[in-house]
């Protein structure tokens, strides 16, 4: 416990120190920005933000991409409150009480109550975080080829499953990420797999590039050919949090506090899902449950309060498992790779200061985030009036720079702009990105474990269903994948109706 | 019920992500499950034409094809089911989002491809970067009409010019970043 504490002192002596706080500062206002304009996520973010970290110490890179991260989280809810655009998909569900209140004159006020929930929520997913990873990491020590194997796996099932609305679209997004990941030498023999003689595609499909392309370039597409969005400045009134809102709804506070750093934690769910879940929780345990979706303060609060402990809670696999809580989280993991960091169980043995570093980053640039949230209200609305006409083409030079910096390869830039194009396809047809960008990730993760499982075991697959943890993460994959099929939810919700009076749906 | 807007407050409340939630079409779908059946295909036979390097690993386990060719099998069977649902799901047509313009898009993707897949590496970045984004704004605001137009061509130039100077700067000078 000592040797925690004192390694938590140390990791904020370390980000004390003069030039790092003041990366956080830029870091964060960039991060604000991009999430509060419509069409530029977090995801996208923290993805341009690592090629300028190329030249930093590995320690200020993380705490920078967190800032972004961090930022950009908390910037989606002004365009969400101010105009029921969401700035990036976390915030969608804080437009349904963020925006009421700001048509009845209190655009201030829902902007205080954006930022005392997400720094709360940031600051309990970052004590969890301290709390549980280690301990976790530790039990990950015990994961094996096998157990490895069905993380991977049922992490593109979970993803499948709850990212998009439709599973089965999911699974093929989650099984494509795999596949693109497969492209290049593989670990075993180094045969370059779908190169087809080419020697750029022996090396590979970046997962930058790819990310970038996904997230970046589809997301310029489709912003420019969507309708214009007519901006609008209201008047705005105190910005300042109020100490009786946390007094009053320091339940919601908690319970969304936990919501979101589950689901953060779960492999590939995100800060979307995590403000819906805990907006939905909210009402259905609120005294004012008819409110919401008209202003309630409790609704926002549950919302913002959720996403942001989301943030941390995506990060507690990445450092266990090396297997990212969310989009975002799967940038942040590949830029640590990138920096000569290699997360995973082994992390708590080569590395065990880096989680209490990570832990005072969070709550370093939680506090930065406070302080923006107090003072930077009028310049946020006049960047929310930069006309996409304007915006988009530099968001486009930033991808291109962002996909060539790392390797310096041309063919990155193009398969950055293929990447753009096919994700821009399958968003049309409602393939939800996530589980692709997870399944990219995963990859090398699963196609590793499955065949040094089947050396090891001699080609036997028993091991992969008899040893009791990966028996257990059997059953938790098999048991997401059978939830997502209707018939049988509907056979369940049935049994439970006997049983339970019905509660209102959330 | 909400108060009316009052003339300083957004009207439009199309948000970028709202349109996710309404279903292709069911052709789309079924073309995309046609598309996805070959893919899986293909890469199961790409797989199976791999090597299996036998005699390295005596057991044939760590062959490259196990893992694409599982895979491929998996597209394939999620094709088929993506392809059966559709047929059972009654008809619905795709429905048009309010506001989408195709040209716009077209445009928006053919300056891209332009500038990433040609102009970059082939101009020095400075330039193919100014080029790039005056020919953006200029193509997107030309339909605004004669009036201003001079001026917001003057404004794209503008822009162009610092885009590309600041980026140029940022990335090579301060950042360390090699540029194409």
């Amino acid at each position: 416990m000592n040797d925690a504490f004192s390694m938590l002192g140390g990791g904020f002596a370390n980000i004390l120190q003069g030039g790092t706080i003041l990366h956080a500062l830029w870091a964060m206002l960039v991060g604000i920005i991009i999430g509060a304009l419509p069409g530029l996520t977090a995801t996208m973010g923290v993805a341009l933000l690592t090629t300028l970290t190329f030249s930093m110490g590995h320690e200020t890179a993380i705490f920078v991409l967190i800032c972004v991260y961090i930022g950009a989280i908390y910037g989606g809810s002004r365009s969400a409150i101010l105009l029921n655009i969401p700035g990036t998909p976390a915030s969608a569900a804080s437009t349904l009480d963020g925006y009421p209140l700001a048509r009845q004159g209190l655009a201030g006020r829902a902007m205080g109550i954006s930022t005392t929930g997400s720094w709360l929520g940031t600051l309990f997913g970052a004590l969890c975080l301290a709390l549980f990873a280690p301990a976790f990491g530790e039990f990950a020590l015990r994961f094996g080829s096998y157990e490895m194997f069905w993380v991977a796996l049922f992490g593109i099932v979970i993803a499948g499953s709850l990212s998009g609305g439709d599973p089965l679209k999911g699974y093929i997004a989650g099984f494509l990420g795999l596949l693109i990941a497969t492209v290049g030498q593989e670990p075993n023999h180094a045969y370059p797999r779908f190169a087809f003689g080419n020697a750029d595609l022996a090396g590979g499909l970046g997962l930058l590039p790819v990310l970038v392309g996904v997230f970046g370039v589809a997301e310029v597409l489709q912003s420019m050919r969507g309708p214009a969005m007519k901006a609008v400045v209201s008047k705005v009134d105190s910005v300042l949090p109020r100490p009786a809102d946390i007094a009053k709804y320091w339940r919601t506070i908690l319970r969304s506090g936990g919501i979101g750093t589950f689901i953060g934690a779960m492999p590939g769910l995100g800060e979307d899902i995590a403000a819906w879940t805990s907006y939905a929780a909210a009402r259905r345990g609120s005294a004012e449950a008819e409110k919401f979706g008209k202003g309630s303060v409790e609704g926002l609060m549950a919302a913002e309060t959720g996403e942001s402990a989301c943030v941390p809670g995506a990060i507690i696999p990445v450092l266990t498992l090396a297997v990212p809580g969310s989009a975002p989280a799967a940038v942040l993991m590949a830029a640590m790779m990138i920096h000569g960091i290699n997360p995973g169980p082994m992390l708590a043995i080569t590395a065990p200061e880096l989680i209490y570093n990570i832990v005072a980053m969070l709550i370093v640039a939680d506090m930065v985030k406070l302080l923006y949230g107090l003072v930077l209200v009028r310049p946020l609305l006049y960047v929310l009036l930069i006309p996409r006409e304007r915006l988009m083409p530099i968001v486009l030079v930033l991808c291109t720079v962002g996909a060539f910096a790392i390797t310096q390869r041309l063919f990155d830039v193009w398969v950055m702009l293929g990447a753009g194009l096919v994700g821009f396809v399958l968003r049309e047809l409602r393939f939800p990105m996530a589980p692709l960008v997870l399944g990219v990730v995963l990859g090398e993760l699963l196609d590793k474990n499955l065949l040094r499982g089947l050396v090891l075991s001699g080609g036997d697959v028993s091991p992969f269903f008899t040893r009791p943890i990966s028996a257990g993460l059997c059953a938790l994959t098999v048991i997401a994948a059978l939830w997502s099929i209707p018939a049988v939810t509907e056979r369940l919700r049935g049994l439970i109706g006997r049983t339970r009076p019905r509660t209102q749906p959330g | 019920m909400s108060p009316a807007p009052s003339s300083e407050e957004v009207v439009e409340t199309a948000s970028p992500f709202e349109d996710e939630k309404a279903p292709p079409s069911v052709r789309a779908d079924l073309v995309t499950s046609a598309v996805l059946l070959v893919l899986g295909l293909t890469v199961v036979a790409l797989s199976l034409r791999m090597p299996t390097f036998l005699e390295q690993s005596g057991t044939g386990l760590t062959a490259p094809g196990i893992v694409p060719g599982f895979y491929g099998v998996v597209l394939a069977v999620l094709a088929v089911l993506l392809a059966l649902r559709t047929l059972r799901r009654t008809a619905v047509v795709g429905e048009k989002v309010a506001g989408n313009d195709n040209g716009r898009l077209a445009m928006a993707a053919g300056l891209a491809l332009l500038y990433a897949g040609f102009l970059v590496g082939r101009l020095p970045f400075w330039m193919a970067t100014a080029l790039f984004v005056f020919a953006f704004i200029a193509a997107f605001e030309w339909p605004r009409g004669p009036a201003g137009r001079p001026r917001r061509l003057i404004e794209a130039a503008a822009i162009a010019l610092c885009t590309a100077a600041a980026i140029t700067l940022l990335f090579e000078e301060l950042f360390l970043v090699r540029l194409p």
